[in-house]
């Protein structure tokens, strides 16, 4: 919805719900739509782990955020 | 798009190359295959049954009851009439399914957390006002049980159509880790004969004469047992809506009491109002920061003052929803502590039944 608007955006999701948000993304249209996954679960990590987490995925967001969804 | 048809009634909206089976059994084996019942079998949804639900409605096929931008659907009218006959619906149940419908649709509810969070809840269907004994939706005994026509199959057209309409799926788009039962059907009636104080329905601003319907999503339902007096009840239901396992409890999201016939009718006799209930109850919401700590739920040493140290799974009277219902014999009550992280998510507005 973000992007449609023009907002570059990123959806960042556990891998367990990768066929979940495909659904989503076919279900809007896009069904190429790209997003950047990360190992599940999120919720029970830690303060220091969740900083961890995010320094591993900054890469791949910001990839996606100045490439966008183009190949 | 290609249909060969044996000489039976249609089913409404065929996709694809099909062949309509012509009796029964191969009509509901027909609506298995195609992914359209809750595992249960549903009544095929012939063009004439659709037609009468409509027909009891007062609507025509295409209106549309509901807008839902994030599942890129607009649900019409016909929609909710096949997932009411599919599941056993009569037609003078339409204007409580549109109701229904309706307030599925509206931001407050969350619906889209509601179906598909993993610690996917039961939405409970609470029907007010005077629709209720005349479609026969129960109000009293085994309320959330089998048994009562109307119950049973109001609950399950709202699932049918968060199934097929809005296509949350198991697995797929709803991914609960567990599920509840009360996914299969969740419909009551508020018990408005005799009740202590107001109903629901008339709490929300509507008149008694009016008919509604509240959808209120529930993590969990809890069956609290307790014949102590009416103090010592309400901290049992406090204890309930509180319970250290509860998804609701740090997010101090609303939760909701049906307080049985015997608790209702001990409520009554203490002279106490609503407004106290609530506020008994919401104070005796709490846990220590110790015990949070012990099971995970904070993070952090346990030190001596976190043994006093109170954390309330409620903190505003107003969130506390109170209904009655249920057999006026048994001192039982079912509790159900809110669900998801924020003051409105899982409870939906209350809706006017229209009728035509």
């Amino acid at each position: 919805m973000l992007e449609k608007e023009g907002v570059p955006a990123v959806p960042v999701i556990t891998d367990a719900f990768e066929s979940t948000a495909r659904e989503m993304a076919e279900l809007w249209g896009v069904p190429e739509f790209r997003f950047v996954m990360m190992p599940h679960p999120l919720a029970s990590l830690a303060g220091g782990d969740i900083e961890r987490r995010a320094e591993e995925l900054i890469a791949k967001v910001l990839g996606l955020l100045q490439g966008g969804q183009k190949e | 798009m290609a249909v060969t048809r044996k000489t039976s009634p249609a089913m409404p909206e065929p996709e694809g190359e099909v062949c309509i089976p012509i009796n029964v059994s191969e009509q509901v084996e027909f609506c298995f295959a195609r992914g359209w019942t809750d595992g249960l079998p549903v009544v095929p949804a012939t063009r004439e049954l659709v037609d009468d639900l409509l027909e009891a409605g007062g609507l025509e096929t295409d209106t549309v009851i509901a807008e839902m931008p994030s599942r890129k659907v607009s649900v019409t009218a016909e929609k909710v009439a096949i997932n009411g006959v599919m599941a056993g619906c009569k037609p003078e149940y339409m204007p409580v399914l549109t109701a229904a419908v309706k307030a599925l649709a509206a931001p407050e509810f969350g619906l889209h957390h509601v179906a598909s969070a993993l610690a996917g809840p039961t939405i409970m269907v609470l029907v007010n006002g005077p629709i209720a004994s005349r479609l026969g939706i129960n109000a009293t005994n085994n309320v959330f049980g089998p048994g009562a026509r109307a119950n049973a199959t109001i609950g399950r057209a709202v699932r049918l159509v968060l199934h097929n309409c809005l296509k949350y799926r198991p697995g797929v788009s709803d991914r609960a880790t567990m599920g509840m039962p009360g996914k299969f059907t969740c419909c009551i009636a508020e018990n408005e004969e005799g009740h202590p104080w107001e109903p629901w329905h008339v709490e929300r601003g509507f008149r008694p004469e009016d008919s509604t319907v509240t959808l209120v999503a529930a993590s969990t339902m809890i069956q609290v047992w307790n014949y102590g007096d009416h103090e010592q009840l309400l901290r049992a239901i406090g204890d309930a809506l509180s319970f250290l396992g509860s998804i609701a409890i740090l997010g101090q999201t609303p939760g909701a009491v049906v307080l049985g016939g015997e608790h209702a009718e001990l409520l009554r006799a203490s002279g106490w109002s609503k407004q106290r209930i609530r506020e008994f109850v919401v104070k005796h919401t709490g846990r220590s920061i110790a015990d949070l700590k012990r099971t995970g739920r904070l993070d952090g040493a346990i030190t001596a003052a976190d043994e006093t140290a109170m954390h309330y799974a409620m903190d505003t009277p107003e969130d506390l929803m109170l209904v009655c219902a249920g057999s006026p014999i048994g001192a039982l009550s079912m509790v159900l502590p809110g669900f998801g992280s924020s003051k409105t998510a899982g409870r939906s507005p209350t809706v006017l039944i229209q009728e035509p």
